[in-house]
């Protein structure tokens, strides 16, 4: 069954029980209501007739019941029987001896004047002198004024249920479109196209929600995809030249007769495998720390610490390239939830990358900053800085800023910090230093997907 | 002087390589093809060191050592393995592992772990004075002094732990990466030379004015400390 269909049965279905549940309300208020107020004129004419009886006798009685016949609206019925239940005055034909028993009951009688026997609630009483007295009415208008109620009532219900068999269907060709939409989308997609986008009806409804949700999804993906592509294509190109350098370098080895050359060409081989296993690392590293598979290892530490160690470390390197490292620890631990190593190991890079590109400005300084909720660490050099416009190719995977490859590294150094932030929810920054370069990694004091587990 | 070594490892190449190159120090060397037969083999304790691979068929390296350390084996393993980042080398150390080489690495690399690790089991046998000398170097790790020929030596805290951590492989090589990860405990690779001139800094405070060096660079491996 096709779901344009089942909506709109569903909502046919649903019209037809509520308009129901409404009908059945005033179908059982009205027939209450009828059925209660015969019941008390009843009452009231009974009460009257054996009040006469008891005050004023046989004789009052049948005066009164005469007035009934005559004075009373027409569908009164009332009647007195002799002893063996002949009538002896009164406006009912043919009543039946064997109905006859105290108390009040729904029968069928005939008036006097009236072709048919009609439906008729009465009182028999069986006064104490052996008569019989009959009174009551005809269920006449209030049970009429019911029954055309009751037909009027079924037509509304057929109404209700076509209506709703309408709505549900132009609801449901409307839902079936704007699903349509979606689901186009869905199918391009999985036939390898995600140029696709669900269109927006502008109205922001719920669909619109969806749809958004579902474009930025894609727009995310088909951003990763790029990258990915992007970062094949680079991975491919970077580690060509070092394969072929080592390639050569194997072969010179092979060929040459003197044992000083070929150790020294077989210490280049093994130079150049390194590099590129340092290389296939940290690309390595950098997918790990993007797929979050770090987080079971994150534990309390103070990251004022562990700058302190960074920077005694990097200390004589950075000496020995013309630098100072300056930094002022914190009075105060600056506790962090995170990663240790791999946070040590984006300072490192940092500082590496201020050592490497910033010595010459002289100083590289480095601060730890806190303010209860996010933490920065920064690494400040003086050196040449970065241009503002080249500052998202220089976190690009591979993404080296000097053409020449004079210098060292694979251009993974900042790709990989920033994965190390991604890992921790935080950022990393590059800002003008004026003049120099800052490179800043801004943490949250923990990740707030990260459960209570390890507190 | 020969040790046993047991030597769990799937790649047939590798097996051989590292087999040979052990046995030509001196070590004698079993075999065993996964983890089952590892796990084994390693139970009967007779073993000075155990190499493992970590990805292994039948049952995993971690699961192994895992299983091994529950049953109060108390042998030091030292783990191969191709994965390289920083939480799996952790993840390997905190299962109770002794040692985590990440493949590829050189055999010198290699050797000098083992010869690292098996000179742990020796100390901890055999407890020796606690000063420690190497020629006219000594060193008091209570007091954290260093003397070199009498002569009191003034170092930063960290050249100190570097020279401590010398002494105690002395005559051994010591590997740039052993020292990033037993002296300032990092398990990554720092890319630029950061070890080198730490240790060039100690050797000018050790070395200068001494006709003899102690501390030596050797070609392709390390350094090592030695009278």
């Amino acid at each position: 069954m096709p779901t344009t269909l089942r909506i709109a049965l569903l909502a046919g279905l649903l019209a037809l029980l509520s308009n129901l549940a409404v009908i059945g309300f005033i179908y059982w208020r009205t027939h209450d209501e009828a059925v209660s107020q015969m019941r008390q004129q009843v009452v009231e004419q009974d009460k009257v007739l054996t009040d006469v009886f008891r005050s004023g006798g046989e004789r009052a009685l049948s005066d009164a019941v005469q007035d009934t016949i005559a004075y009373a609206d027409p569908l009164a019925v009332v009647a007195l029987l002799d002893t063996k239940g002949k009538e002896r005055i009164g406006n009912v034909e043919g009543m039946s001896q064997t109905h006859l028993s105290e108390g009040p009951r729904t029968t069928f009688l005939r008036l006097r004047g009236q072709p048919t026997p009609r439906r008729a609630v009465v009182i028999i009483h069986h006064l104490h002198n052996g008569q019989w007295l009959i009174s009551g009415r005809i269920a006449g208008e209030g049970l009429a004024i019911k029954e055309t109620l009751e037909r009027s009532l079924i037509v509304a219900l057929a109404l209700a249920l076509m209506l709703g068999l309408a709505c549900g269907a132009v609801l449901a060709r409307y839902v079936g479109l704007r699903i349509g939409n979606i689901a186009a989308v869905a199918s391009r997609i999985s036939r390898h196209d995600l140029s696709g986008r669900v269109p927006l009806s502008g109205s922001g409804d719920a669909f619109d929600r969806l749809s958004q949700q579902i474009n930025a999804m894609l727009d995310r993906i088909s951003g990763l995809m790029d990258e990915l592509r992007m970062l094949t294509d680079s991975l491919a190109h970077d580690l060509r030249s070092p394969v072929s350098r080592l390639r050569a370098a194997a072969h010179a080895a092979a060929e040459t007769p003197d044992p000083r050359e070929q150790e020294e060409l077989l210490g280049s081989v093994i130079r150049q495998a390194d590099s590129l296993m340092r290389i296939l690392t940290s690309v390595l590293e950098i997918s790990r720390s993007e797929a979050l598979t770090g987080r079971k290892q994150f534990s309390w530490f103070d990251l004022g610490e562990l700058a302190d160690e960074l920077c005694e470390m990097y200390e004589p390197v950075a000496e020995e390239a013309g630098a100072a490292i300056k930094y002022d620890r914190p009075k105060r631990p600056v506790p962090l939830y995170g990663h240790r190593q791999l946070l040590a190991q984006a300072v490192s890079n940092l500082i590496e990358n201020a050592v490497r590109y910033g010595a010459s400005g002289g100083e590289i300084r480095i601060d730890v900053s806190s303010n209860g909720k996010d933490m920065r660490i920064d690494v400040a050099d003086r050196g040449p800085g970065i241009p503002a416009e080249l500052r998202a190719e220089a976190l690009r995977r591979f993404g080296r800023l000097d053409s020449s490859r004079s210098k060292e590294g694979a251009g993974l150094g900042l790709a990989l910090a920033e994965a190390i932030a991604h890992l921790h929810e935080g950022h990393l920054v590059l800002e003008d230093n004026e003049p120099g370069l800052r490179t800043a990694l801004d943490l949250p004091l923990r990740p707030e997907n990260e459960d209570a587990r390890a507190a | 002087m020969g040790r046993k070594i047991l030597l769990v490892e799937d790649d047939a190449e590798t097996a051989a390589y590292l087999s040979k190159g052990l046995t030509q120090e001196g070590h004698s060397v079993e075999q065993a093809g996964n983890g089952q037969d590892g796990l084994f083999r390693a139970t009967d304790g007779s073993f000075d060191l155990i190499i493992l691979d970590r990805m292994l068929p039948a049952l995993d390296g971690l699961s192994v050592l895992k299983a091994l350390r529950a049953a109060r084996i108390e042998t030091p393993v030292l783990i191969l393995s191709a994965l390289a980042s920083v939480g799996d080398r952790i993840e390997g150390l905190e299962q109770g592992s002794d040692d985590y080489l990440v493949k590829p690495f050189s055999f010198a690399e290699l050797l000098a772990r083992v010869n690292a690790l098996l000179r742990r089991r020796e100390a901890r046998i055999d407890p020796a004075d606690h000063r420690l000398t190497v020629g006219d170097l000594e060193i008091d790790p209570l007091s954290r002094t260093v003397k070199r020929d009498g002569k009191k030596l003034d170092l930063k805290p960290r050249e100190y732990l570097l020279l401590e951590y010398f002494a105690r492989n002395e005559g051994r090589v010591v590997t740039r990466t052993m020292l990033l990860e037993q002296v300032w405990d990092y398990h990554f690779d720092p890319g630029t030379n950061v070890i080198d001139v730490h240790v060039s800094r100690l050797r000018r405070k050790l070395d200068d004015g001494f006709e003899k060096p102690l501390l030596h660079t050797v070609r392709g491996a390390g350094y090592m400390l030695a009278a």
